[in-house]
């Protein structure tokens, strides 16, 4: 019983980050209603960014994401404006749009490869005083790293919340989200806000790649499998909601560490897949239904 | 305006056919002339990845939708004529043809349900689907007492050159078997183009909706498709089993010769008759020079090129090299095309006609 737990706690807190990436990818989903196929080299981006400022400067790796996250926002809201928004125009009238799947698919391909071939296939990591550190609780032991990236999580959803529900930006990003035209009626620059939107989506992911990196190893291929997992999550908590993001995220984190112990761990994602068909299949809206909450 | 779907093709109608049977001749004579077995090797594969596109862009193209796990069907026909050529010492020829059936079978299966989801829900769930077979084929040692061992992949045993073995010693006769094999999904492709159910598709993707209501039977159509395209690709699957006698689930059905497939179809021109055959003759050779350069140590290499081709693409000619190419055609003669129209009969020359598929 008590490992159980302990599995439990392990998935939920590894969950939240699954739940942090696929936060940026439904943001931009629910705010653009494209799928960024390279949202997972993004990720392995801020990891990278990650690990050079900490070997390079000797930074914290917390410390080093104060740059590491207006990077990513930046790479994001340059991406958006000069290579996804040409295709995404053109393709503005087409009922169902897979130009930017496309268009972002050939720059994981990209990204990916280009890293492969700076850095080699090698696994890196950063080593902190704190990796090996973990709390007691009652008679569980907590990763400490895993942990900060568990409040890291819980920071980062409520400052997109409130970012999102108060300030007169978020407002605007949530208008363009539910009605481009209406928008732009109303003044707001929907082409910048798309920037932005993009700008931030990636930004949190480069938040997740920053908190992971103190206990994940870092290798230029890193963004596939937590790609693939976030798209199951975002599919999961249905495509464009936040509270459904982080659920789903924690879901998956849960069936991961707990299946573990069932059968071979690497045959874990094929229950994820699984779930994920049998979701698409039977209630592609999404397990709780958030759909269209802005 | 009955040539409109053939893209480039369509172009040359006056001159077609003795553009064909020239192009033919000289494919068809390239081993009698070049021996070295590093240039045929090369247009093996670049026969063997347009024969592939073009299978996929039944699915992909003509149909429109995009399947981002192709790999799986390849995976499916290696792995189901390997395993019956070591157990039964079944010829691969007839192997083949169960691969294919077999990869119909699970189109059908698959592409039932997942045919409801559009755009890119379905892209999601081709991966999700390839991406599973592939981590439970590494993950099985062995299947109902069948050995199929897992990551560590199956070695084809050799038997030495034979015609019923599907085992030769010059890459000549590959060759020759994967150029047919390319000309035979040409044509089959051509022949959907020319059917009711190329034009059915065609409306499908141009709007489901309409389409449905004016009596089209959407889903049927598609898995017509469907089960087409995985069957085609299947087969290629086992001629790369036969070709490199080494199959394992990482290259025969992952991730990367799904994308491959796509990437090929797009900068080629998806959904255009001649688009997949232009993309890999452009992108193939590319991809392995840099692979050639590189070694193995820097395995994606050309993975990069792809994926700067492919942004390329996508951000000024989203239909690929075939529209440059019939662009670049009118560009030259279409002037003179307008004057002799504008002359004859002030009919100006249509340029609808040779603007490829959307």
């Amino acid at each position: 019983m008590r490992l159980l737990v302990e599995l439990a706690i392990n998935g939920i807190l590894m969950g939240s980050i699954y739940g942090l990436i696929a936060l940026g990818l439904t943001l931009i989903f629910g705010i653009m209603k494209v799928i960024n196929f390279a949202h997972g080299s993004f990720l392995m981006v801020g990891m990278f960014a990650t690990y050079w400022m900490c070997t390079l400067t000797g930074l914290d790796p917390y410390v080093s994401l104060l740059i590491v996250v207006p990077f990513c926002f930046c790479l994001g809201y340059l991406v958006q404006n000069f290579l996804i928004k040409p295709v995404f125009k053109k393709e503005i009238k087409v009922r169902e749009p897979i130009g930017v799947l496309l268009l972002t698919s050939g720059l994981w391909m990209f990204m990916d490869n280009t890293t492969l071939a700076i850095f080699g296939a090698s696994y890196r990591t950063v080593k902190t005083p704190y990796a090996q550190v973990s709390y007691q609780l009652g008679d569980i032991l907590l990763s400490a790293p895993q942990l900060y990236a568990f409040i890291g999580t819980i920071i980062a959803t409520f400052c997109m919340y409130v970012f999102l529900r108060r300030t007169s930006l978020g407002k605007a990003i949530r208008a363009t989200g539910q009605d481009r035209n209406t928008a732009e009626l109303m003044g707001v620059n929907t082409y910048r806000i798309y920037n932005i939107a993009f700008g931030v989506g990636i930004a949190l992911t480069g938040l997740a790649g920053g908190l992971l990196t103190p206990f994940f190893y870092i290798y230029p291929t890193v963004g596939f499998s937590f790609d693939i997992k976030a798209f199951i999550i975002v599919v999961l908590g249905g495509l464009g909601s936040i509270p459904g993001a982080i659920l789903g995220g924690i879901i998956i984190g849960l069936i991961e560490s707990v299946a573990a112990q069932f059968m071979t761990s690497t045959l874990t994602i094929v229950l994820a897949y699984v779930v994920f068909l049998l979701v698409l299949l039977f209630k592609p809206e999404g397990l709780f239904g958030f759909k269209g909450e802005w | 305006m009955k040539n409109a779907r053939t893209g480039v093709v369509g172009c040359l109608t006056s001159s077609k056919f003795y553009t064909t049977l020239i192009l033919l001749l000289v494919l068809f004579s390239i081993p009698l002339i070049i021996k070295n077995p590093v240039f045929l090797q090369l247009m093996i594969l670049v026969f063997w990845y347009a024969y592939l596109t073009l299978s996929w862009n039944i699915v992909g193209g003509f149909a429109g939708q995009l399947s981002l796990g192709h790999a799986a069907f390849t995976g499916i026909g290696a792995y189901t004529s390997t395993v019956l050529f070591i157990q039964f010492g079944l010829s691969p020829w007839l192997g083949m043809l169960a691969g294919g059936t077999f990869a119909a079978i699970i189109a059908i299966t698959i592409g039932y349900p997942c045919f409801r989801l559009r755009g890119a829900y379905f892209a999601l769930s081709t991966i999700a689907f390839a991406e599973a077979l592939k981590v439970l084929v590494e993950n099985t040692r062995e299947v109902f007492g069948i050995p199929i061992k897992g990551a560590q992949g199956l070695l084809v045993p050799l038997k030495g050159q034979s015609l019923i073995n599907f085992q030769f010693l010059s890459k000549a006769h590959y060759y020759y078997v994967i150029l047919i094999m390319m000309l035979v999904a040409l044509f089959i492709t051509y022949k959907i183009t020319k059917s009711k159910l190329g034009y059915y598709l065609s409306a499908i993707r141009n709007d489901v909706d309409a389409a449905r209501s004016l009596g089209i039977n959407v889903s049927r159509c598609r898995l017509k498709a469907a089960i087409l395209s995985a069957f085609l690709t299947a087969i290629g699957g086992t001629f790369y089993a036969q070709m490199l006698l080494f199959i394992d689930p990482a290259g025969i059905m992952g991730l990367y010769l799904s994308m491959e497939i796509v990437f090929i179809a797009i900068i080629g021109g998806r959904g255009t008759l001649m688009g997949p055959i232009l993309g890999a003759f452009f992108m193939v050779p590319i991809a392995e020079f840099t692979r050639f350069y590189f070694g193995g140590q820097k395995v994606g290499v050309h993975f990069i090129i792809y994926g700067i081709a492919l942004i390329a693409i996508m951000l000024f000619s989203p239909r690929g090299i075939n529209d440059l190419i019939v662009r670049g055609y009118n560009l030259l003669f279409g002037e003179k095309g307008r004057k002799e129209g504008n002359f004859l009969g002030g009919k100006s020359y249509d340029s609808s006609r040779c603007s490829g598929n959307k």
